[in-house]
């Protein structure tokens, strides 16, 4: 079953398949190569200093010990850019130690005859490294260079959350929408490539060991080989120049967003699109929106006011609206188009029938329960000022009994009837398929989420089609009609391309 | 210690030279005055830890004296840069110390390379030297150190120091390591070659009989300290020192009571 559908899968984006393993051999050939240009010098270096082997080889291993997002996350701000170069600049911090520890050990390990009788024959310094210590040592060099690329093959998974590509970009997407079958269209070739990388690498340095007689002609081609591959993947990589480049978050309806304004770009602007989806969170987003990474992304208002402006929650849209367009436009020289027409924040769900038996329509009806109630709340909500403790002040509403739920549970509980009222976010697409309903918030306690595509106002001077063809969408989305398409991707596991291809299709909004 | 006047300048000069490793409470080697002069082979005789070979390593520098000088055909060597220095002086050693990388051609011809001479020289030369110490270019150049015997090794290391022609050999212990009877041939042939090619020598070794064997002059070290320099006759025949006179005195009994054990086996029969 799995494998059928893999298969399908696989026949139906092999060429982006192509594409992410093209990216993933330069994230790691890159990222490699200039750890070991780096490394092998730093293991001579402390070989021959000894007092500056503790030091390094400390930092080095440090380094080795800082978890992989919060590496990539704090090089995207040092550098101040996503995509390929804070990517390689991280797996040259996780390659390094393998290559220096091992180009010291292997250096230590060179016999102490070998360097006396070298240096008693009368080579100078340079000619004993070489000559005599670097040839020696390379079977224990080349262990660290293939432990370092096969680490890298690994950690490359995770560039795809700074938009750097490669396999992660499945998988990524299959996390996003909780989808097997992407997860492991990344996973495979990841694994595979791994091996294969496992296994070249050892073939170079068996090539390359001087106890094994080979022409200089075949040494250099073995070191040749993996360079070349490297750059004429490189040289693969589509360039961005002229492209429009759009961004979306990693979570479903992002990536419908995502599409929805991509395919219209594409068919009615009439201008190549280059994708830069799946990003891990909201400031990577916007970094690389500020840096000129990505020309536009979808965005809430609520985020952008208090996660990006830091400003106070306010409950008003659109003053909302009004704050982070003006906040925005003179901070970032960013433009907020008009909103989509739904807002993603959060909802007070109960069961339809519930809801008409005792006639809850809004937040308030419900104050006059709740002693009666038992809620389903994640810990988040329960927890955080701007939920339970805030809504509970604002409507004067106390449930009878709160009840600790993880996110994935919260349905299956109130469908059950287990509890009666749940927290959620406004646009699941399972509030349709559970026939659940979500009560007004009647008082505006939730601050304003309205969704919207924040654009790089240069982008808009230059390619004013973009501009039209966003506009397309305004006010075309409500609640409903995302919750909908978020239930095709999230629960129908169609692909957001294939739902943003319909809804525009039979909306005619691809013109024709 | 009676040392006959030098015409000419000698080969090598040590004056007043000491080594100490541990910033001059002990001295590996100290006060020592010698000449070794041009053409001859001077062993340097002592039981381990005597310094015999931190005075070799001083020769070519692989150890900086603590004070005192050295001189090469009359040069400071303390003026002369290390590297050219070693590249001047044949050197060869216990345990041979041939590089496992690198093949038997490329190990004889290794100073040559070093001093910047052309590959075909290069090449010509190693083959020339390899078929002087008895290993056939054809059947050996091509092979890796850990492909021969330990005598074929010890053969391309002298090979090896021989290489760029070098006027002076330093010799620590190279036969340490081989059995008996290679040792035995070995000794033979490059006593004979010594003769042929005229090098001036400085050969370190514990073993008594090899210094003879070898030595146109001993100089027996103890404790850091030059005993007695002299040719084999003069050592057995008017030591210098009660060390001296043990030292010769101990395998002569040895001798005897090795040839009465003999006898008797050849009695029983």
């Amino acid at each position: 079953m799995i494998a059928a559908a893999l298969s399908d899968l696989l026949a139906e984006r092999s060429g982006e398949l192509l594409v992410r393993t093209g990216e993933h051999v330069v994230l790691t050939g890159l990222s490699t190569g200039v750890a070991v240009l780096v490394g092998v010098p730093l293991g001579i270096l402390v070989h021959r200093v000894r007092w500056l082997r503790a030091p390094v080889l400390g930092a080095a291993g440090v380094l080795q010990t800082v978890p992989s997002l919060a590496m990539l996350t704090v090089l995207l701000v040092v550098l101040g850019r996503i995509g390929m170069a804070p990517a390689v600049a991280a797996l040259v911090m996780y390659a390094l130690l393998p290559i220096v520890v091992n180009t010291e050990t292997g250096l230590a390990g060179v016999p102490a005859q070998a360097v006396e009788a070298a240096t008693g024959c009368g080579m100078s310094r340079g000619q004993l490294l070489r000559l005599v210590e670097l040839p020696l040592a390379l079977p224990v060099i080349v262990a660290g260079v293939r432990t370092a690329a096969v680490v890298s093959v690994g950690v490359a998974t995770l560039s795809a959350f700074i938009g750097a590509g490669g396999l992660g970009q499945f998988i990524n997407e299959g996390l996003a929408l909780l989808n097997t079958r992407l997860l492991l269209l990344g996973a495979i070739p990841a694994a595979l490539l791994a091996l294969l990388v496992h296994l070249s690498v050892g073939a170079v340095g068996r090539v390359l060991d001087p106890r094994r007689r080979r022409r200089r002609a075949v040494r250099l081609a073995a070191v040749a080989a993996p360079v070349v591959l490297v750059l004429a993947a490189l040289g693969g990589q589509s360039l961005s120049a002229g492209r429009v480049r759009i961004g979306c978050k990693n979570f479903g309806e992002q990536l419908i967003l995502g599409e929805l304004l991509a395919q219209l770009v594409e068919t009615r602007a009439e201008l190549p699109v280059l994708r830069y989806f799946n990003l891990g969170g909201t400031m990577i987003c916007h970094s690389a929106l500020t840096h000129d990474q990505i020309d536009v992304y979808p965005e809430y208002t609520g985020t952008g006011l208090v996660t990006v402006l830091g400003a106070p929650v306010d409950g008003d849209a659109d003053a909302v609206l009004e704050r982070v367009a003006s906040g925005y436009a003179e901070r970032f020289g960013l433009e907020w188009l008009a909103p989509l027409g739904f807002e993603n924040t959060y909802a007070m769900l109960v069961r339809r029938a519930a809801a008409e038996e005792h006639g809850w329509r809004m937040l308030s009806d419900l104050a006059a329960d709740a002693g009666e109630l038992r809620a389903g709340l994640t810990d988040e909500f329960a927890r955080r000022a701007d939920g339970y403790p805030g809504l509970a002040a604002a409507y004067d509403l106390h449930f009878g009994e709160v009840v600790d739920l993880a996110p994935s549970l919260l349905y299956e509980a109130l469908v059950r009837g287990e509890v009666d009222v749940i927290c959620a976010f406004s646009t699941d697409g399972r509030i349709e398929a559970y026939d659940l309903f979500p009560l007004r918030d009647d008082r505006r306690f939730f601050p304003p989420y309205e969704a919207a595509f924040v654009v790089r106002s240069e982008l808009l001077d230059e390619l004013p089609e973009v501009r039209a063809a966003a506009a397309l969408l305004a006010g075309r989305i409500d609640g409903d009609t995302m919750r909908r398409l978020n239930y095709e991707v999230d629960e129908r596991k169609r692909t957001p391309a294939d739902v943003a291809r319909e809804f525009l299709t039979t909306s005619g909004l691809l013109g024709g | 210690m009676i040392e006959p006047e030098q015409p000419a300048t000698p080969a090598i000069r040590l004056t007043c030279v000491s080594k100490s490793f541990d910033g001059g409470r002990t001295h590996a080697v100290a006060e020592l005055t010698l000449d070794v002069r041009r053409g001859e082979t001077l062993v340097l005789l002592g039981s381990s830890g005597c310094g015999k070979t931190t005075t070799l390593k001083m020769i070519n520098r692989l150890v900086e004296p603590t004070t005192g000088t050295i001189e090469l055909e009359g040069e400071d060597t303390a003026r002369l840069d290390p590297v050219a220095l070693r590249r001047r002086i044949g050197y060869a050693f216990q345990g041979i110390g041939l590089l496992p990388h690198m093949t038997v051609e490329e190990n004889a011809a290794l100073v040559p390379r070093l001093l910047g001479w052309s590959v075909e020289r290069r090449r010509e030369r190693a083959r020339e030297l390899l078929r002087r110490v008895g290993l056939d270019p054809d059947e050996f150049a091509r092979r890796l150190p850990e492909q021969l015997s330990g005598g074929q090794q010890q053969r391309v290391g002298f090979a090896r120091a021989l290489a760029a022609d070098p006027a002076v050999l330093l010799m620590d212990e190279p036969f340490g390591a081989l059995d008996a009877l290679t040792r035995e041939s070995l000794q033979r042939e490059l006593l004979d070659l010594g003769r042929e090619l005229a090098k001036t020598v400085v050969f370190v070794t514990h073993d008594l009989f090899e210094a003879v064997l070898l030595g146109d002059r001993i100089a027996v070290l103890h404790r850091g300290r030059l005993e007695q320099i002299g040719t084999p006759a003069e050592l057995v025949g008017t030591p210098a020192t009660p060390f001296v006179r043990e030292l010769f005195r101990r395998p002569a009994e040895q001798l005897d009571t090795f040839e009465q054990l003999l006898s008797r086996t050849r009695g029983t029969r």
